[in-house]
């Protein structure tokens, strides 16, 4: 699957020009148009008392939003890119949908979710909100670094971690339509200490080489599609084991098949792909798999 | 009779300008908000002028512009640009499609940038149709 069609949704205060631009590599796929999408949330312009609907303060943020956007369409214009824009008095995760309905893009960019631990506990993450409603895949982006610097070859390196569900042989799929911009790809599997049926050195040894074995498999299946793919076999807590590797080999993003869980279970309980999406400092691109709310 | 002018723009409050303009000036004003629907609009009422925004959603006025240029049904329709988009940009961005889908799509005969006066939008109508 190619990435003809790009959707930025942005704040200004997360997602800059320096983001879209550390995502233009995508041009090297396929990549020919980018939809900007401004959500200003409705309590910034909502009903005052004394003063009522804040109209003005609505224009002046559109406006503001527009001028930033003329900018930056500029830029991707020069480049021959199609650009179009969006700027709403909305709801983030609605409004998102409704674009992605009208506009079909391939891609969803989102910064992470600002929302609390309480407040996400009780009304979701964002992100992960917004996978369980679409198709679409989410690049979730960070900046990586304290210093805001955003990684400038977003595809050069990235890990793929799978768990060998449906949703990872779609990401598969989604990954072999980035052969042209990939440098090198990382896969990985943490196989769980509860799934190690002894502690013994045998046994472990032996869930290694099976692991080991699909993963070869695997890159070989990738190389066939010109990218070259390098194996890695974890135990441990998948989370935390993912996180590791993604820094032991300075990759420049996780890319994970998103969970099966349905929605209310996920929220207490959380997810792999919910935790690193919320809280790993690599950009994270999330498949979805089948819905289940 | 009336000239028919078709205005393609996202923003409603433009939409509004523009057919204010054109309706002082005695022509007829058709409205479309998006590339999309602008074509579905020229197809169906074959307006004497076009007035084309480029940043909008849903298929820009970059792509729409190409169109009306290089369909030979299509091409003898006149076009206003009226955008916020700079001019040097456009130009580079018709440079760069010539480039990589071949073939060279003429320059625009009028392009206003975002604001004008309602004279100078109303004089650009007339150079081209009259």
């Amino acid at each position: 699957m190619e990435i003809r069609k790009l959707l930025f949704v942005t704040k200004f205060e997360d997602l800059c020009y320096d983001a879209l631009n550390s995502l233009l590599a995508l041009r090297g796929a396929a990549l020919e148009h980018v939809v900007f999408l401004n959500v200003i949330e409705r309590d910034k312009v909502a009903m005052k008392r004394g003063s009522g609907y804040l109209k003005e303060e609505e224009v002046k943020l559109k406006e503001t939003a527009n001028i930033r956007f003329i900018d930056w369409a500029e830029n991707l214009f020069e480049m021959g890119l199609e650009v179009g824009a969006y700027m709403e008095v909305s709801s983030l995760i609605p409004e998102i949908l409704r674009v992605v309905d009208k506009e079909s893009p391939d891609l969803i960019v989102i910064g992470r979710s600002h929302k609390g631990p309480l407040e996400q506990l009780y009304a979701g993450s964002d992100v992960m909100e917004l996978i369980r409603r679409t198709d679409v895949p989410v690049m979730v982006f960070k900046h990586m670094r304290g210093d805001n610097i955003v990684p400038e070859k977003l595809f050069e390196r990235p890990l793929f971690a799978t768990n060998w569900s449906k949703t990872g042989q779609k990401t598969i799929e989604y990954i072999k339509g980035l052969k042209d911009i990939i440098g090198e790809i990382h896969i990985m599997h943490v196989v769980k200490e509860s799934a190690l049926k002894s502690k013994d050195t045998h046994e472990v040894q032996k869930v290694r080489k099976a692991e080991r074995k699909k993963l070869d498999a695997l890159c070989d299946d990738l190389g066939d599609a010109g990218i070259n793919a390098r194996p890695h076999v974890y135990v441990g807590d998948p989370q935390k084991e993912i996180e590791k590797a993604a820094k032991e080999y300075q990759v420049s993003m996780i890319i994970l098949g998103s969970t099966e869980k349905a929605a209310l279970l996920e929220r207490w309980t959380g997810s792999i792909s919910k935790n690193i999406a919320d809280k790993s400092i690599f950009p994270c691109l999330l498949i979805p798999g089948k819905k289940d709310i | 009779m009336s000239k028919k002018v078709l205005v393609v723009d996202d923003d409603p409050d433009v939409r509004s300008f523009v057919v204010t303009v054109l309706e002082e000036n005695q022509y007829i004003p058709l409205v479309a908000q998006d590339g999309v629907e602008g074509l579905e609009m020229i197809e169906k009422e074959h307006p004497d002028l076009v007035i084309l925004d480029v940043l909008m959603p849903r298929g820009s006025g970059i792509r729409l512009y190409r169109k009306l240029r290089t369909d030979e049904n299509l091409n003898h329709i006149p076009i206003i640009m009226f955008t916020g988009i700079a001019l040097r940009s456009f130009l580079k961005s018709q440079k760069a499609l010539d480039e990589f889908k071949g073939g060279e799509v003429p320059k625009p005969d009028i392009y206003l940038e975002k604001p004008v006066e309602p004279e100078e939008l109303a004089a650009a109508v007339k150079k081209k149709i009259g």
